[in-house]
Formats: C-alpha cells, sequence, structure tokens
C-alpha cells in the first residue's frame, strides 16, 4: 500500500515568519549608484531655463537669408534690381541692344573696345 | 529651492518642480524614490545588479513622464509600483528563456550574524519559491507580503479587480505553503512555532 511521504504545508505563520525575514534580506541601495542616478535626474531635466527657438516657416527663412544683407531695406533693392534686370531681359532698350549685337558680331573684345592686342603686349617694342 | 524645504514636499510636487527644471527637485525625488524602487525589484528579482538596472529604467521613464503628469491622476509611487512591477516581469520573462537562476550574493558585515544568516536562508529559499510561481501570482505575492500594500493598491497597481488580487493571492500562498514544506525544519521554522 502506497504512503503519502509529502510533508503538510506551511501554516501562515511559518510563511509569514518568511516574508519577516526576506524583507529584512534586502540589500541597501549602494549610494554610489544612487550618485549616479541623481546625476542623470539633473541631466534628463527638462531644458525649461534655455528659450526655445521658434519653428521657422517659409517666410522665417526667407527672413533670416535677407538679414545676412542688410535687412529688408537692402532686400527690396535686391528685389528691384533683379525685376528690372528681368524687364531688360524680355524688352531691352535700344542702347542695350546695340551693344550686345555690337559684342555679339565681334570676334574678340579688342574689336569691341576698339584696342588692339598689339597696343596691350607691344613685343617688338619691348 | 533650497535642499531642506524641498525634502517636506509630497512626491507630486516635487515632480512638478522637476517639470520645471528644478535641479533639487531632481535630487531629493532620486533619493526618495530610488531605494523604494530598488527594494521592490530587488524583491522581485533576487539580483542586485538587475535590481540596479531596473531602478534606473523605472527612474528614468518617470522623468520622462514628468511633464505630461496630471496632478490627480495616480500617486507617483503607485505608478512606479506598476512601472517597476512590470519591467521586473520583463526581466523574469527574458531569464526564463536562459539559464536557471542564480541567488546573489551579498556581503556580510552586519551583527547578529546567526540570525542575519538564518534571514538570508530564509529569504533565499522564498526567493526560489517565488520564482516558481506564475509571474503575476510572484508580483501580487511580493506587493502585499514584502512590500505590506493593500489588496485595493494592488489592484490599481496590476490594472484587475480586488477579487482578482485575493485569487492571484490565495493561490500563490497555497503553493508557497506547498513548496517550502520539505525546508521547513532546514529553515528552522519549528522553533519559532
Amino acid at each position: 500500500m502506497d504512503k503519502d511521504f509529502s510533508p503538510p504545508p506551511l501554516n501562515d505563520q511559518d510563511l509569514d515568519a518568511l516574508f519577516a525575514s526576506a524583507q529584512r534580506d534586502t540589500p541597501e541601495l549602494d549610494p554610489e549608484f544612487l550618485t549616479r542616478l541623481q546625476v542623470q535626474a539633473v541631466a534628463a531635466l527638462p531644458d525649461t531655463a534655455a528659450p526655445k527657438l521658434p519653428r521657422l516657416g517659409v517666410f522665417g527663412v526667407l527672413s533670416q537669408i535677407v538679414a545676412q544683407f542688410g535687412g529688408w531695406p537692402a532686400g527690396a533693392g535686391l528685389a528691384m534690381a533683379g525685376a528690372v534686370g528681368v524687364v531688360i531681359g524680355v524688352s531691352p532698350p535700344d542702347a542695350v541692344l546695340d551693344i550686345t549685337s555690337a559684342y555679339f558680331q565681334t570676334e574678340s573684345l579688342s574689336e569691341l573696345s576698339g584696342i588692339g592686342f598689339e597696343a596691350e603686349f607691344n613685343w617688338e617694342d619691348s | 529651492m533650497a535642499l531642506d524645504a524641498s525634502q517636506n514636499l509630497e512626491d507630486v510636487e516635487l515632480l512638478a518642480r522637476f517639470a520645471q527644471g528644478d535641479r533639487t527637485a531632481a535630487q531629493v525625488l532620486t533619493a526618495r524614490l530610488a531605494p523604494f524602487v530598488f527594494t521592490q525589484a530587488f524583491r522581485m528579482l533576487g539580483d542586485r545588479a538587475e535590481a540596479e538596472d531596473v531602478t534606473q529604467d523605472s527612474l528614468l521613464r518617470l522623468w520622462h513622464a514628468a511633464p505630461d503628469w496630471q496632478p490627480g491622476q495616480a500617486k507617483v509611487t503607485t505608478w512606479l509600483y506598476r512601472v517597476t512591477s512590470n519591467l521586473c516581469i520583463d526581466k523574469l520573462r527574458r531569464r526564463k528563456r536562459h539559464s536557471g537562476e542564480e541567488l546573489p550574493e551579498m556581503p556580510d558585515d552586519r551583527p547578529d550574524m546567526e540570525r542575519r544568516l538564518q534571514d538570508r536562508a530564509r529569504a533565499q529559499a522564498l526567493r526560489a519559491a517565488l520564482g516558481d510561481l506564475p509571474d503575476r501570482q510572484k508580483q501580487a505575492m511580493v506587493l502585499r507580503h514584502l512590500e505590506g500594500l493593500s489588496n485595493p493598491d494592488i489592484a490599481q497597481i496590476m490594472q484587475i479587480s480586488v477579487e482578482a488580487v485575493e485569487s492571484l493571492m490565495s493561490r500563490g500562498k497555497r503553493s508557497l505553503a506547498h513548496a517550502l514544506a520539505p525546508q521547513k525544519k532546514a529553515l528552522g521554522l519549528e522553533d519559532d512555532g
């Protein structure tokens, strides 16, 4: 005949004694580890002291570029110059036409300016 | 803010100051909460190094949560219990996938050596038996019998009903009572009787 030799389970008092021992047996936090945690906590602080940079839209980016060249007055001048350039390109005045046609019909800069190479590089005289 | 004044503030007030960039609040809150988190983690894991990992991770999560913390949402400690428990369960599951559990070695430099040795032996036996419980049972048992929390608090932390907590603890206690029965004499429990 088989007998059950398993011991009787612990009672509540036994279990309480084990839990009490486990509570006492918990190690303390290492002070060096605590110091590291404090350093990490300070490093994790939200950066509220530094002013946040506003997000720049297209206009903001343009403002920054214009500021590099002297602000909006200079920007306005630049824009005007650009517009005049476009007008001249699309509908050039006669004087401009004369100069460009003269330029593109000549073979060298010296002819256009009326100064010959001989005047500049007077090899034989030197 | 001055250190002394910060010591008297509630956790949630310190956390609000932390969110505003207060260094003192960060240091005071860490000194207050780290031992609490570490103790809970160690009791669940039984390993100092792993408990330190969990402590570090839990606190980092708290710091990240600080700016969006709603004062009425939960006690800081309840929130930490939940995060720490979950991180410990993750560690336990990972550990089960690997080799057997090794019990930690701890320095023994206190007086009352005999009592300390008995506590050590009992704590190790208990941790080993707890380690064999299903994770949720273990979590409930640690929170109730080692951390000393009430059943409603445990229910809130584990996000289950109080009845479910009672059920988990009843089964956990029964399992422990049977698992540890063969060691009763060796653990000196008959002398307590």
